[in-house]
């Protein structure tokens, strides 16, 4: 039988989500151990081994000296790497809070000092060029499930490059922005969820990141001007889990 | 000499701990939070109300659904709204799948390796295969509770102001019941298990729990009368932490499971009653680790209670209406017991709905010094005894005791 692949799971600055989420796969968690070894993964296991990791996955975002020195050491010393969840590919909430690291720390701390040393909320990708980028906050666990057991088999992972919209089409949902005038984001949001919080009703809050390319943000700002939504409320919601200008 | 601990393991985020020697004795320890800021309160700030319980999820992945929801009270209550028991219910049901995959992945995947010897649960599983089953079943249904109730298992967005995004089905329901019932004797098992351990760490002399079961009005201590935390609660920055460090009337105390038993036993449903009585002389002791037995106990309480909520509501049946929200300016406090203890929201809305002040204060923060002071007994006793690796190893099951969720504890705030 061939060598097992090393697997680390490297965390910065986040929720704990998208670790959390791999140990979710539950029995598809014991199917990936076919072919990989886990070989550091904090969250888990108190065993640290490895000096090599032939896949490394990153989550969170850069917001501390310690965290740029982690994720350096993770890019040095794997082959494969990803970026996984909306931290590390967008910078997800904490990214989106304005203003500088200092006047951040004085607001919160109280104090001007900045002994920790923390830095401005930046996704992994800023940093390092990664291998793949798997966005979603958190991701859908089969994606991930998939992509692994693709880059096992030697096969390129696909990235998802269409929006939530798709995927309410495919389950049939009620449009909540056309039917209930709800602040959905899906027209301009990477999917790949499933279109999960429409499923309840509700609209998106574009926790998997802004999609690029031919979709039309200036559209979608109009319509939830039409809606009746001021220019305060819109420029957050959409700058909420990436900095970006609508 | 100053002793650098390498970052904890097995627990939620990253922290570790520096052990302060002098004279060949232990002076001091700090625990030092290292996860990044992440700066919460300044997010909400400005931000319209009912966005915020969907932001404020991000704060924690384990414990998402009692932010939603002690957010989602704090708006309320600074609203004066009252919602209907179906509300309420659903609300509690969604607490319980948190506190039975919280613990669970607590108690099977991140305790348990201690207990048998192994650095982690994989790896056990091979000679312990069915406890770690046993285990990922018991999370698995409070994560398909979370999924329910949430609208997904991990940073769901259904929890509102007012109701709900979607309401459960009969059948959905009706799984609960069965499921839950189908589990008891599992968490049964793991009170057993737990039970057998030894004690280590502090014993904690003040506790604090909220004043019903899951979530309250106001705050409730070994001391008469409820609180406002204000009252008696008081937070510090540190210069070596992330985490600010909260005292009570300036002591350290405790917050978390086994505060709630030793404070609101008699809330309990019998079998988890009846666990607590058979155990209640090793409970009162206080130790911190006795924390673990405590939850296994929790464990029995919300199946008992998952049950006894599906089975009322499906009585009643389910009505599915949301309570209209009106904007005003107020004030508001939502207390939640997360499964790891208390946590507070605390907002101001403006007259146009929007965030003018808030302040969250997460169980890890409230059980900081109570930390250190565990973490400084068992170094001190340890030091010089034991060898370096049984050292290290002691005061990391001593603060994994406390199950702390570190992401939650870093953006701990007065504005
Ligand atoms: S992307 Fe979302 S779920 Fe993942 S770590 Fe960041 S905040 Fe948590
Ligand atoms: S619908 Fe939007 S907010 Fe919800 S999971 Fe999908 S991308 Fe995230």
């Amino acid at each position: 039988m061939m060598d097992k692949l090393k697997l680390a799971v490297f965390e910065l600055t986040d929720c704990g989500g998208c670790a959390l989420n791999i140990l979710f796969l539950y029995e598809k968690l014991f199917d990936l151990l076919e072919f990989y070894e886990i070989t550091e993964f904090h969250m888990a296991t108190s065993l640290s081994e490895g000096s090599h990791y032939d896949v490394a996955l990153v989550t969170g975002t850069v917001s501390s000296q310690r965290d740029l020195a982690l994720l350096k050491e993770a890019r040095n010393h794997s082959d494969y790497l990803i970026a996984l969840g909306t931290c590390a590919t967008h910078g997800s909430v904490q990214a989106s809070v304005e203003g500088s690291i200092r006047e951040k720390l004085k607001r919160v701390y109280g104090d001007e000092g900045n002994p920790m040393r923390a830095l401005d909320s930046k996704p992994v990708v800023e940093y390092v060029a990664v291998d793949f980028a798997l966005p979603g906050c958190p991701y859908d666990k089969n994606e991930v499930y998939q992509v692994l057991i693709d880059i096992a088999k030697g096969i390129e992972p696909v990235k998802k490059d269409y929006p939530v919209c798709v995927e309410c089409k495919l389950n049939e949902y009620e449009c909540v922005l056309v039917k209930k005038g709800l602040p959905c984001l899906g027209p301009i949001t990477y999917g790949g969820c499933n279109a999960a919080c429409i499923r309840s009703g509700l609209g998106c809050i574009g926790c998997r990141g802004p999609l690029p390319g031919e979709v039309n943000p200036a559209s979608e700002y109009e319509i939830l001007k039409d809606l009746g939504y001021d220019d305060d409320y819109i420029i957050r919601k959409f700058k909420t889990f990436a900095r970006w200008e609508p | 000499m100053i002793i650098e601990l390498r970052e904890f393991t097995r627990v939620e985020g990253n922290g570790k701990a520096e052990i302060v020697v002098e004279n060949g004795e232990v002076k001091d320890v700090r625990l030092k939070i290292v996860e990044g800021p992440r700066f919460f309160e300044l997010l909400t700030l400005g931000r319209h109300y009912y966005d915020v319980p969907d932001l404020e999820a991000r704060i924690c992945a384990i414990c998402y659904l009692s932010h939603s929801v002690a957010s989602v009270l704090g708006i309320e209550r600074a609203f004066g709204v009252e919602v209907s028991e179906e509300i309420q219910l659903l609300r509690e049901l969604g607490l319980i799948g948190e506190l039975l995959e919280s613990h669970a992945l607590h108690l099977y995947l991140l305790v348990a390796p201690d207990v048998f010897g192994y650095p982690d649960a994989i790896r056990m599983a091979t000679k312990h295969g069915e406890l770690v089953k046993e285990g990922l079943a018991l999370k698995a249904f409070g994560n398909r509770i979370r999924e329910l109730i949430g609208g997904r298992e991990i940073h769901g967005i259904n929890v509102k102001p007012g109701g709900f995004g979607r309401y459960p089905t009969v059948e959905e329901l009706e799984n609960i019941e069965r499921e839950s019932e189908a589990l008891l004797r599992l968490a049964r098992r793991a009170v057993r298990l737990f039970a057998s351990l030894e004690p280590y760490g502090e014993k904690a002399e003040h506790f604090v729990a909220t004043d019903g079961y899951l979530w309250g009005d106001k705050l409730i201590s070994d001391e008469n009368g409820s609180f406002h935390y204000m009252e008696r609660i008081e937070e510090r920055s540190l210069v070596y932490s992330f985490a600010k460090q909260s005292r009570y009337k300036g002591e350290p105390f405790f917050v978390g499971a086994l505060p709630r038993l030793l404070l609101k036993a008699e809330m309990l449903t019998p079998t988890a009653k009846r666990l607590f009585e058979e155990h209640r002389e090793k409970l009162v002791t206080g130790y911190v680790s006795y924390n673990n037995l405590a939850q296994a106990i929790e464990l029995v309480y919300a199946l008992e209670r998952a049950g006894e909520i599906a089975k009322k509501l499906l009585d009643k049946g389910i009505k599915g209406e949301n309570v209209p929200v009106e904007v005003k300016e107020g004030e508001g406090i939502g207390y939640v017991e997360a499964p790891r203890g208390v946590l507070i929201h605390h907002y101001l809305i403006d007259s146009e709905g929007k965030i003018a002040y808030s302040n969250i204060i997460t169980p890890t923060a409230l059980n900081h010094a109570m930390m250190e002071a565990s973490l400084f007994k068992e170094a001190r006793e340890l030091y010089g005894e034991a060898d370096e690796g049984a050292l290290i190893q002691r005061l990391e099951e001593t603060v994994r005791a406390f199950d702390p969720c570190i992401s939650c504890s870093v953006h701990i705030v007065k504005l």
